[in-house]
């Protein structure tokens, strides 16, 4: 997305949530849904505009895990570490998953394809182990199903 | 300003109307430990650790606690005790495990609450994480920032924040893995130093002078 087209974006959601510093959560929210994550220069234009510090800002946005500083690929593939899943062997299935498309828990795909990373607990832990590729769960996996879910994503976009 | 009365620990003490118990106990001789006041800040009661028992069992922060004719509060008490121990302990399982090469040595309110609670350093051992140093800040031109020494008080970023009208320093992250940062607003900071001096611990500290001594 080029810079003017950010900027245009940033304008619209200001204008639509309004001042006050307890609209920073919303603002950041919106802007996260709408880029993917925080470009810099998004939190500079909020920031004039609340009208508060930097520091403040990026203190709430390190603070949720909701809000990425750096981009994210176009698959974002969360493995749910939570109990249940942990004892059914989470810790497998990112290790498969890290090998299969070659990069470690919390990174991002050069090419901007995938990014992987671990959460607390997704909320159904009947699916455990479970994981996320952008908002669709898939429950019960084991290493092999997590492997062959990501060689057919890649070899076939479709899948 | 009216005189008040108010028992702390069975000592009978006066106060002015209006203050608060933990300055009345300091200025009093009497000591509460207390991490995340500063007499020239507002208080927040975020260090848990001025906790104090009230004459109906309740525990509230003495910071924030404004003295009330003819209470009766102490500090001493075993149900205190369990409540703020744990909370010192971490504290300093957290923290580096020696106070050498400190600059705070001799100041450290930690210090001064670990000796009032006598902390078994044994016990305090047994809680510690495996020793994986969190790297120094370099903050700017004037300071560094030493993770495994600040306690996340929050003094430093009031402090700032009362001087200068906004803070520059904000906590950064969560849980283990929070600090206290400035956001690519360090060119901003005039290096008043009021943050170090009003520094609990040895978090803040005025970088070392180039030349080395031997």
């Amino acid at each position: 997305m080029d810079a003017n087209l950010i900027d245009a974006r940033v304008e619209e959601i200001l204008s639509t949530h309004g001042k006050g510093a307890n609209k920073l959560v919303p603002i950041l929210l919106a802007a996260q849904d709408a880029f993917g994550y925080l470009p810099g220069n998004v939190i500079q234009h909020v920031g004039e505009f609340l009208a508060i510090s930097l520091g403040q800002i990026y203190s709430v946005a390190s603070f949720y895990k909701r809000f990425q500083l750096t981009p994210v690929g176009k698959r974002r593939v969360t493995v749910c570490r939570g109990t249940a899943c942990h004892i059914r062997g989470a810790p497998q299935i990112v290790n498969e998953i890290e090998q299969t498309i070659g990069i470690k828990e919390g990174e991002t795909s050069a090419d901007l394809e995938y990014t992987l990373e671990t959460v607390a607990c997704i909320g159904c832990c009947a699916l455990a182990p479970c994981l996320k590729v952008n908002e669709a769960v898939h429950g019960a996996m084991t290493p092999r199903k997590a492997g062959v879910l990501f060689t057919d994503v890649s070899g076939n976009k479709n899948a | 300003m009216s005189k008040v009365t108010i028992n702390i620990d069975g000592k009978e003490v006066q106060a002015e109307s209006g203050q608060t118990v933990l300055d009345t106990a300091l200025a009093n001789g009497i000591y509460i430990p207390h991490l995340c006041h500063h007499p020239e800040l507002k208080p927040r009661g975020v260090c848990r650790l001025c906790l104090m028992e009230m004459a109906d069992g309740e525990l509230i922060t003495a910071c924030r606690m404004p003295v009330i004719a003819g209470m009766v509060v102490k500090t001493k008490t075993k149900k205190v005790d369990k409540a703020i121990r744990p909370t010192v302990e971490l504290l300093i399982a957290y923290h580096h495990d020696t106070c050498r090469g400190c600059p705070a040595i001799g100041k450290c309110e930690l210090q001064t609450v670990m000796s009032h609670l006598k902390i078994d350093r044994k016990r305090v051992r047994r809680l510690r994480p495996p020793p994986a140093k969190k790297p120094l800040d370099k903050m700017n031109s004037s300071f560094d920032y030493d993770p495994n020494r600040c306690v996340l008080c929050g003094v430093c970023i009031n402090t700032c924040e009362d001087i200068h009208g906004v803070s520059l320093l904000y906590y950064v992250g969560r849980g283990h893995e929070t600090k206290v940062a400035f956001y690519g607003d360090e060119k901003k900071c005039e290096s008043c130093l009021e943050c170090l001096a009003r520094c609990p611990v040895g978090g803040l500290m005025l970088k070392k002078p180039v030349e080395v001594r031997h």
